[in-house]
């Protein structure tokens, strides 16, 4: 830091990641507004607290071991190598704390790579852990009005601090083990936040079952519709607003492409935001695609769902998640399509699912994330085919089938199967499901019962006065 | 007493680490594990104990469905101001 243009281009880094940090929030701010809508009144407590205390325990989970996974599980371990150091991740690293960037402390790092440490360690791990806190919320909403509290957090802390940090080890960085051997690309996490968090979503709803009342005595689903369609409506327009803040997260603003630890093309130099495999993209194309997507997805939703507002609104997501694995490359009129498809297909597969296997995905997050996120990746493969998957030599290049093996991974191993493991344990152990009469009458009947009590004696208030004749 | 290694903001590129007890990192990871499982343990102890007060509760003003029909008819003594 002892230079003006590496100091502005280190702190504009710093800045730019926290500044999608904020943005990020919205997304929370956008799914405790949207479940909270979605759900009964008699339930409004339980499920705000339900997604609002997710928040610190992936935080400090993350902290703890979820930071370190990221750049120490990229080899798998051992699927193509052992585990990686990552001594600036790890809890007990003086680099996880305020820093000034000088001294060398592990044997490890270089003293340039400690400045650079010092200073991205914080804002870089808080643009990850944002994308945790909303795979894990992605979840929250599926399960609502049914699963205790304490399961959900327990499940929380494992896709948020565990499960998808591995997957974005494995697919979502310049080295991981599906870029190198699968030639994986999922820029803009169709796979690693969306398909993931799908796919641990019908998990769970698996062994958690439905909610009462949801399905008559011969199978068929009954609506439950969402207590405030506004709420729902704003709460995912603050979706809409987060995502931007999580499309720039998954950018570096600035870096030299043909900088020596990259292309190590002599006497060059091209300064570029690249996406998270270090390829170079534009923020103007990722604008484009992000925003045609959106309208791909919106439109052929009102059409698919007769202009039915919280489908309409889904699509929208559904959209953007079914394009986002190639919005760094696509054309902006291939983006509106992709998301189009991506949109239809969530909407059919969604009522598809839920009559044939009797799922009770209470907000269709397994449709919108799981569904579409799937198809994103899968559409990826094809249309990008033949596109280097990194900028470094040896590695296998886009295909068809390399994403599809990704899906197959993002989805069901690394999303379905340890969701439902863990719903089976805490099921065993009778942790998984809130007692049944609770589930009648609500879970915050204490709340309601208290304030029962008391609206009780204002109307009886309110008839002696009336009685007094004043 | 210094708590940190700063006296002075003279040596800027010499400072690494700036906060207070420096060395202590792995004890403030255990700790900071033990905050977390201890903290789980007390929400599911709590958890349960609600959910046997809710039952009682349920069970005292006449079951589920006494409960749902009371609160349906204070929603409309609500609405009608009463």
């Amino acid at each position: 830091m002892d230079n003006e243009l590496t100091a502005l281009g280190i702190i504009f880094t710093e800045f730019y990641y926290w500044v999608t940090v904020v943005f990020m929030f919205l997304i929370h701010v956008g799914f405790c507004m949207y479940e909270v809508g979605a759900s009964r009144y008699k339930n409004h407590t339980h499920t705000l607290m339900k997604n609002t205390m997710l928040i610190p325990l992936v935080t400090i989970t993350f902290f703890f071991f979820g930071w370190w996974i990221y750049f120490a599980f990229v080899n798998g371990p051992w699927i193509i190598g052992p585990l990686v150091d990552a001594p600036w991740a790890t809890p007990w690293s003086e680099l996880m704390g305020t820093h000034m960037g000088a001294g060398v402390h592990q044997d490890t790092l270089t003293v340039d790579d400690t400045a650079f440490w010092a200073r991205i360690n914080g804002v870089f791990w808080a643009a990850f852990l944002l994308f945790s806190w909303t795979a894990a919320s992605i979840v929250s909403g599926a399960v609502i009005e049914r699963i205790r509290p304490s399961a959900f957090w327990i499940l929380a802390v494992v896709i948020g601090s565990f499960t998808w940090i591995i997957d974005a080890s494995w697919g979502w960085s310049w080295n991981g083990w599906m870029v190198q051997k699968l030639g994986y690309h999922d820029a803009y996490a169709s796979g690693v936040i969306h398909a993931i968090a799908g796919g641990f979503a019908l998990g769970v709803l698996l062994v958690l079952g439905p909610r009462i009342g949801k399905f008559r005595k011969d199978g068929t689903p009954r609506n439950i519709n969402p207590h405030n369609p506004w709420l729902v409506t704003i709460g995912l327009f603050l979706i809409y607003t987060g995502f931007w803040g999580f499309y720039v997260a998954c950018n570096i603003p600035i870096i030299d492409v043909y900088g020596s630890a990259m292309l190590d093309v002599e006497g060059k130099s091209f300064f570029s935001a690249t996406n998270i495999y270090l390829q170079p993209t534009t923020l103007s194309a990722i604008t484009f695609n992000f925003l045609m997507s959106l309208s791909g997805g919106l439109m052929v939703a009102y059409l698919v769902s007769d202009g039915d507002a919280f489908w309409t609104y889904s699509g929208g997501l559904a959209g953007v998640i079914g394009a986002s694995s190639g919005n760094d490359l696509y054309h902006p009129i291939q983006a509106m399509l992709i998301g189009g498809g991506g949109a239809f297909l969530a909407y059919k597969m969604h009522y598809w699912v839920e009559n044939k296997f009797k799922i009770d995905d209470a907000v269709g997050a397994v449709a919108v994330h799981g569904y579409a996120g799937f198809y994103g990746i899968v559409m990826a493969g094809f249309m990008l085919w033949g596109y280097p998957s990194s900028p470094f030599e040896g590695y296998a290049t886009i295909s068809p089938w390399g994403n599809f093996i990704g899906a197959i991974i993002m989805f069901f191993v690394l999303g379905f199967v340890p969701a439902w493991i863990v719903s089976k344990i805490l099921n065993g152990a009778g942790m998984l499901r809130i007692p049944r009469e609770i589930e009648m009458v609500g879970l915050d009947i204490n709340y309601e019962s208290s304030r029962a009590a008391d609206a009780d004696e204002v109307a009886a208030a309110i008839r002696e006065e009336a009685g007094a004749g004043s | 007493m210094a708590t940190g290694p700063v006296d002075n903001w003279l040596n800027l590129d010499t400072f690494g680490a700036i906060y207070p007890f420096i060395g202590t990192e792995v004890l403030l990871a255990i700790l900071g594990y033990a905050f977390w499982i201890i903290w789980h343990i007390i929400q599911i102890k709590r958890e349960n104990a609600e959910f046997k007060s809710d039952i009682e509760n349920i069970n005292r003003q006449g079951g589920p469905g006494k409960v749902l029909e009371d609160e349906a008819r204070r929603e409309i003594e609500d609405q009608v101001g009463q």
